[in-house]
């Protein structure tokens, strides 16, 4: 395949923008004449997928809506249909489905996300704070002159600093952000264990339609998208999850169990993920973390659970076992081509060091962006069927360890063998690590279909 | 009067073949049901409680008599019935992915089969040709395929270490112990409700 038009598609789309700053806006578009006029303003300044040779910019800006937001720019209803349904429906209407109930329910999120206000998100990301407010002001000045829209609220998010320097570890103290796969046609260098499993044991990157709208999938078809064609091509959708960390109970639980497990609590704290802290695959050392094993492309997502069926390396709940199987099902991964997505986003609140005094009340988590060609076939599926369920994986009821909706009866078996370092161990009684704060489905335009908003020419025959 | 009940969904489709061409489908089905590699995958995806295909004789269809009217059928029939654990979208998506060309081989007897792959058209298909399930019972509605399985397991070596245990001293018992819980510690999963249908 050849490459794609990245200069039509948003550049959130093509690439981890890997800054360690951003800002996320909400928007409620206010008038669809001036609010178009607004987008067309904005238009010019949107971050593409365009290669960065003079190196990276200070800071980037792209832009998505809510269905909501569609309606409120006055794109035809013929449109607007054609839509999925989930998207029709958004975040909060699809909780059952989801399993946002309990701590996790609508009722329990944010402000912004309660109501059905919030049209369009605006993300910056920047190199400095700096270089984010200054950018910033100058997008909310746009915003506010042209009376398109108001600013409902904003989410700042950065990667987590030690010792001076912005890193890829999240709150509980993991490594993240090695899951991601490749597709064809998208520019990236490539890693062993990022794309599709194939028979012949390689990898190689999956078919473009599961990023981006119009192009085929690992079916072979179309995904579904809305008519125009032009209104749909080289856009993707996108899920937004504000989650929060109880880190004062995350630390406190594997303090306890830790205490009753033979193998250490750094084990334990990789057992629940399948990655020892600095990002070691559980599979590749199960008894030591390895660290220039994660910071070689080619060996650090370069693995697969086929010798491992009882778990005793990486756990069969893990979580990066559960969110991204490989070969767990059988027929070299084919039953997970199709329910792979791709995470951007950054963790948000202040980094506490382990030992430090911590509590749960205070605001930290990450922001989950995921984007994907259909929410219903990958995103639902992986958060309902993987996440809050666990029959494919031979698990029956129970949830993923850490970020499950537990509600304080969630258990985790730690698959083990007859080696005192290496017990089987059952964690139980487990709480919600981690709760939803809110979020809501979006769609991410191609430059095109964005310049056909603003000038009110979506056409949908 | 539900397709569904409880972590278990029944499906039958029934599809119209012209009888020529039933005589192929039983030549494959003679070969399926012999060469068991053959339906291996079918049995390896371990949601799928069972499949089954039936042929259907448009002149096997029963005659009372007593003034019913005599048909003449212009079609066999192929009756497909299958349980399984899950959602009908994954199924149809399994079976598209990783069968697609055993279910070929099965239902292009079938008129108007538009082939298994690409998967929309035939979701499309099948659910003209489904007809919905009128009464359905399921001993374990919380539970699947995979469930029972693994309960058994639990039972298994359960028994078995509750017989060798009368015996052991303090430490023989705690050996036993450790091996019955790395026998079982892959089948804990508990069972409850099956998550909201979409």
């Amino acid at each position: 395949m050849s490459k794609l038009n990245a200069t039509d598609i948003q550049g959130f789309v093509l690439r981890g923008y890997n800054l360690p700053v951003g800002r996320y806006l909400f928007l409620h578009l206010e008038d669809a004449t001036r609010a178009r006029k607004m987008i067309g303003q904005l238009l010019g300044q949107v971050t593409t997928g365009q290669r960065w040779d003079g190196g990276k910019p200070d800071s980037t800006m792209n832009i998505a809506f809510t269905h909501k937001g569609l309606a409120a720019l006055d794109l035809p209803l013929a449109t607007l249909i054609t839509f999925p349904v989930e998207f029709q429906d958004g975040m909060k209407e699809r909780s059952g489905i989801l399993g946002d109930t309990g701590l996790n329910a609508p009722e329990r999120w944010d402000d912004v996300w309660r109501g059905d206000r919030v049209h369009m998100w605006l993300g910056v990301n920047a190199k400095s704070p700096e270089a984010l407010e200054a950018r910033c002001a100058k997008l909310l000045a746009t915003i506010q002159e042209s009376g398109g829209a108001t600013l409902l609220g904003s989410q700042d998010a950065a990667a987590v600093v030690i010792d001076g320097k912005p890193t890829t570890r999240e709150h509980f103290g993991y490594t993240d952000g090695f899951g991601n796969p490749e597709y064809l046609g998208v520019e990236r260098s490539s890693q062993p264990g990022q794309g599709k499993l194939l028979a012949d044991g390689t990898w190689a990157p999956l078919a473009t339609g599961e990023l981006l709208l119009g192009y085929a999938d690992e079916a072979g078809e179309l995904p579904v998208a809305p008519v125009p064609h032009l209104l749909a091509a080289n856009g993707t959708f996108m899920v937004y999850r504000k989650l929060h960390q109880n880190l004062a109970t995350f630390r406190a639980y594997l303090d306890e169990q830790a205490a009753l497990y033979g193998g250490g609590k750094e084990k334990l704290a990789a057992k629940f993920i399948g990655r020892w802290r600095d990002g070691t695959p559980l599979e590749l050392s199960p008894d030591k973390p390895d660290f220039p094993l994660t910071q070689d492309p080619k060996r650090s997502t370069n693995f697969t659970y086929g010798a491992d069926p009882e778990g005793t390396r990486c756990p069969l709940g893990a979580h990066v076992r559960r969110v991204h199987p490989r070969d767990d099902f059988g027929f070299h991964g084919k039953l997970i081509d199709r329910r792979r997505i791709t995470r951007r986003g950054l963790p948000y609140g202040a980094f506490v060091p382990e030992g430090e005094p911590v509590s749960d009340s205070e605001d930290r988590g990450v922001i989950f962006m995921a984007l994907n060609a259909s929410i219903s076939r990958q995103f639902e599926f992986v958060q309902q069927q993987w996440i809050g369920y666990g029959n494919d994986a031979h698990l029956g009821n129970d949830k993923d360890m850490l970020i499950g909706n537990h509600g304080g009866r969630g258990r985790f078996v730690v698959q083990g063998d007859t080696r005192p370092e290496n017990p089987p161990f059952i964690c139980s009684n487990m709480p919600n690590f981690v709760e939803l704060r809110g979020g809501e489905y979006f769609f991410l335009p191609s430059i095109t279909a964005l310049g056909m908003i603003a000038l009110s020419l979506v056409d949908p025959r | 009067m539900s397709n569904i009940n409880g972590k278990v969904y029944a499906m039958n489709a029934i599809t119209p073949m012209k009888p020529w061409k039933t005589w192929i489908l039983r030549g494959f089905f003679f070969v399926l049901g012999r060469v068991k590699p053959l339906q291996q995958d079918l049995i390896n995806l371990s949601f799928i409680e069972f499949a089954r295909w039936v042929v259907l004789p448009r002149r096997g269809f029963p005659f009372l008599g007593n003034g019913q009217k005599r048909e003449e059928l212009q079609y066999d029939y192929l009756l497909f019935f299958s349980n399984f654990n899950g959602t009908w979208n994954q199924y149809i998506d399994a079976f598209s992915a990783v069968l697609s060309r055993g279910l070929n081989l099965i239902w292009r007897w079938s008129e108007k089969f538009p082939g298994s792959v690409p998967v929309t058209p035939f979701k499309n298909y099948i659910a003209q040709v489904q007809f919905d399930t009128d009464y359905y019972y399921t001993a374990y509605p919380r539970a699947t395929a995979n469930d029972l399985k693994s309960a058994h397991i639990v039972q298994t070596s359960l028994d078995a270490l509750s017989l060798r245990a009368q015996d052991y001293t303090p430490a023989q018992f705690a050996e036993a112990y450790l091996h019955f819980v790395i026998q079982v510690q892959a089948h804990l999963g508990e069972t409850g409700d099956a998550p909201v249908v979409f």
